[in-house]
């Protein structure tokens, strides 16, 4: 019987993890499981079928949207499909609400009453569209037609995927370098201050040296690059810090912690700097290739390479070592210095990096940006396994635990669970994590007798 | 009789796990369910994103936006930033993805906040902002809904003046990513400078808009300008913050403290004279009217696209008559 229950230890070992984010993806898939209703030229067309299949008298329709990419694609759908059909004439509200009214009761007035009105889904909501009848009287007899409803889980909307993708960016960037940085044994604290610091120097680039509102791609990509290389340098810092000074890396990041933050501030003179072109947010919210959202190209990239690094490398290696026994390590000819200076370095410039897509989500660089964000990296970074006495992680494994972080954040919000009981439920989700992660590694805390039971059972014969 | 196997143990933590998660989600909205009755009950989801709800100001906008909502067949999603702009936009999108009827923001920060707003833009979510306005001309907003911040700035200008005699040294202690206190700040000095005051601004300092972080700058400028005469706090928290700093200092006979806001605890501090005066904000007035921007937009009526509320200055003489402490007197 042992075989089998090691089969099933090992599987958990391994894969627990990613089970965990299933599961949570499947509960909250659940849990807002709504009605929802077809927009944009998916809606129209599905409309127009109904128009056709069973209110074929209907010769003359008027087609109404809301402002917005979905309604204008509605709009655009319906006009077309009635322009091209012989016999029935059409005509197109595309507007806000005050719009719409005015031009409905021109129509009333006028006489020239439509036999049907299609609608989107959020136009038929508005109160004079939805009692049509006592609002503008001479309209009494037209239907109503909006986009049938069907049931699908708000959690699994593309849009919300991307939700999520956007939620996590920032962290699951910085929490490649963390990962790294907790195997050596370290801890990196001033990630948080190194985003702000980082978002703030790319935007002033931007606005005193690549001409603000003007500035070229090129300007833009070389402020943001020089606002990485800093922070790297700041890591570079922390990391001779450590190495050459022996102090602790607590120490040295909380230090340098505040010093970024407050340079960050300085730099910023307290404001937040928006002197930015709009194609700033290309980074952060751009979707190029085939419609993946250049965040989660990037990401895909990073932790391509991150995880080669780690597994195929003898740069890999050498992290593991000096995190397993940073003595042994030294006395077998591994650079222990070198490795982490380069950690250290690696995870200032992944948080600058951070700190320019934020920048680029926002649209400006503020030096109030990042706060508390090393906690939640760290807890990315732990969530996934990684065990703070170092020597051990897996690189995917912690994109897995920004993932739950970030799924457990948006999934509370659609249901939505009230803000401050989500940051208890974060914290205890987080402890919940490490224990199982404990037990996986150690089994749970054993009583005397299940001790001694067991002992027992190991050292008896096999039934 | 081993300890329990470990899958076991997996699924029963991640199950108390969600458990726990459930038994917390409130009924904000209605409980998805797999009818369509839960469409029938309300006409609608307004999603609500404020600055921090730890301010009573902002508390009071959401709970009297829930309750005039509540009251027209519309649910209040209410969250909150906490100061953070990433946080606020990365609310703005679920909403976006819920598909709300409309979106009503006090921004964390009023540049940053223009990314989530074209977002919203582009999904045809009407998009208002109460209390704090966005600063960029390119997004579109139905509404902007707000106390007259400026004149309240000038309202604290000719406190100050009537307090210090019209002389004397003065700081602020400020907010300046915020584009109300912006424009409170701006409305001070205007005023000064209009009346020719010889009353000197020795400076702004950033206290965040809390009580603590308040209390730290307020020692600091008492330590660099012994002669203070007098500080202007952009809100009440603020105010309470400064005048624990001065208290501590044995100055309040030397410092006169002009608040804003008008909230219970900083009117409290003006009936025991603590502070001197506020322009009282209406909280309550600015969620209603919000609440009545949106009715009358999704009624096809046209929304004027800055809506200022009054404020006036409230003294302790006001606050002596005010039932709300007289009340308490009453055997």
């Amino acid at each position: 019987m042992s075989w089998k229950n090691s089969y099933f230890r090992r599987f958990f070992a391994d894969y627990g993890i990613v089970f965990v984010l299933l599961l949570l993806c499947a509960f909250f898939s659940m849990a807002t499981l709504k009605e929802q209703h077809p927009a944009g030229a998916q809606g129209a067309s599905a409309l127009w079928g109904t128009l056709r299949q069973q209110h074929r008298e209907a010769q003359d329709i008027l087609i109404i949207a809301n402002v917005g990419r979905d309604g204008q694609a509605f709009a655009d759908t319906l006009s077309r499909a009635a322009r091209n059909h012989a016999g029935i004439t059409s005509q197109t509200l595309t507007g806000e609400p005050f719009f719409v009214r005015d031009a409905l009761e021109d129509l009333a007035q006028s006489g020239r009453s439509p036999q049907a009105i299609l609608a989107t889904r959020e136009a038929a909501q508005w109160p004079f569209l939805k009692n049509l009848a006592a609002e503008l009287p001479s309209l009494d007899k037209v239907t109503l037609l909006s986009p049938q409803s069907y049931l699908w889980p708000d959690f699994l909307k593309r849009s919300n995927l991307m939700a999520i993708a956007d939620r996590i960016v920032v962290i699951a960037l910085i929490a490649i370098g963390m990962t790294m940085v907790i195997i050596t044994g370290g801890i990196d604290l001033s990630v948080g201050s190194l985003i702000a610091f980082s978002a703030v120097l790319a935007t002033v680039f931007i606005r005193d040296f690549a001409g603000a509102e003007d500035a070229s791609g090129l300007g833009m990509t070389v402020a943001c690059l020089a606002a990485i290389a800093l922070a790297g340098c700041v890591g570079v810092f922390s990391g001779v810090m450590v190495t050459y000074f022996l102090i602790p890396p607590f120490i040295v990041t909380l230090a340098m912690m505040l010093v970024a933050n407050g340079l960050a501030f300085i730099v910023a003179a307290g404001q937040s700097v928006y002197q930015v072109p709009d194609s700033l947010i290309w980074l952060g919210r751009g979707a190029s290739l085939l419609g993946i959202p250049n965040t989660v190209v990037l990401m895909a990239l990073l932790y391509t390479i991150a995880h080669i690094i780690m597994t195929r490398t003898t740069l890999g290696r050498y992290i593991y070592a000096v995190g397993g026994n940073q003595e042994a390590a030294r006395l077998s000819g591994v650079p222990v210095k070198r490795i982490l200076i380069f950690v250290y370095a690696a995870c200032a410039a992944l948080a600058g990096l951070g700190g320019v897509v934020q920048a680029s989500q926002l649209k400006s660089g503020a030096p109030t940006y990042g706060v508390m964000y090393e906690l939640y990296v760290i807890a990315a970074v732990v969530v996934g396994g990684t065990s703070l006495t170092g020597g051990q992680g897996k690189i995917l494994a912690t994109l897995v635990g920004a993932f739950i972080i970030a799924v457990i954040q948006n999934g509370m919000n659609l249901i939505g669970v009230e803000s401050y009981t989500q940051k208890v439920v974060l914290g205890l989700v987080i402890l919940a994590a490490v224990l199982l992660d404990m037990l996986k590694k150690r089994g749970l805390p054993l009583s005397r007798f299940a001790r001694r039971t067991r002992a027992r059972q190991d050292t008896a014969p096999d039934q | 009789m081993a300890g329990l196997p470990q899958p076991l143990v997996t699924i029963v933590l991640t199950a108390s796990m969600f458990l726990a998660v459930t038994g917390c989600a409130k009924d904000d909205s209605p409980v998805p369910g797999p009818a369509a009755t839960a469409t029938s009950t309300t006409k609608g989801v307004i999603g609500l994103s404020v600055l921090t709800l730890t301010n009573p100001f902002f508390k009071v906008i959401a709970d009297t936006v829930k309750a005039e909502a509540a009251k027209q067949g519309y649910d209040v999603l209410i969250t909150s930033g906490e100061f953070d702009p990433a946080k606020q936009q990365d609310q703005v999108q679920e909403f976006i993805v819920k598909k709300v009827s409309a979106i009503v923001l006090t921004p964390c920060d009023s540049k940053s906040i223009s990314t989530a707003i074209k977002q919203a833009n582009q999904a045809g979510i009407p998009v208002f902002t109460a209390d704090i306005a966005c600063l960029d001309p390119d997004v579109k907003v139905v509404s902007h809904i707000a106390t007259d911040n400026y004149n309240g700035g000038c309202l604290v200008a000719q406190a100050m003046m009537e307090a210090l005699g019209n002389q004397g040294k003065v700081a602020i202690i400020d907010l300046p990513e915020i584009e109300s206190v912006i424009l409170r700040t701006r409305g001070f000095r205007d005023e000064l400078k209009q009346a020719n005051s010889p009353i000197e601004v020795v400076g702004a300092w950033p206290g965040k808009g809390s009580k603590d972080e308040s209390f730290k700058v307020a020692q600091e400028i008492l330590q660099a300008h012994p002669d203070l005469n007098g500080i202007f706090a952009i809100n009440d928290p603020t105010a309470l913050g400064a005048y624990a700093a001065v208290e501590i200092a044995g100055k309040t006979k030397q410092i006169v403290i002009v608040g804003f806001d008008g909230q219970p605890e900083g009117k409290k501090a003006i009936l025991e004279g603590k502070i001197y005066a506020d322009p009282v904000q209406f909280p309550e007035r600015i969620g209603q009217t919000t609440v009545q921007a949106i009715l009358q937009y999704f009624n096809g009526e046209k929304v004027a696209p800055e809506i200022l509320i009054p404020t006036a200055l409230y003294y302790q003489k006001d606050a002596e008559k005010d039932p709300l402490f007289t009340d308490v007197a009453q055997p």
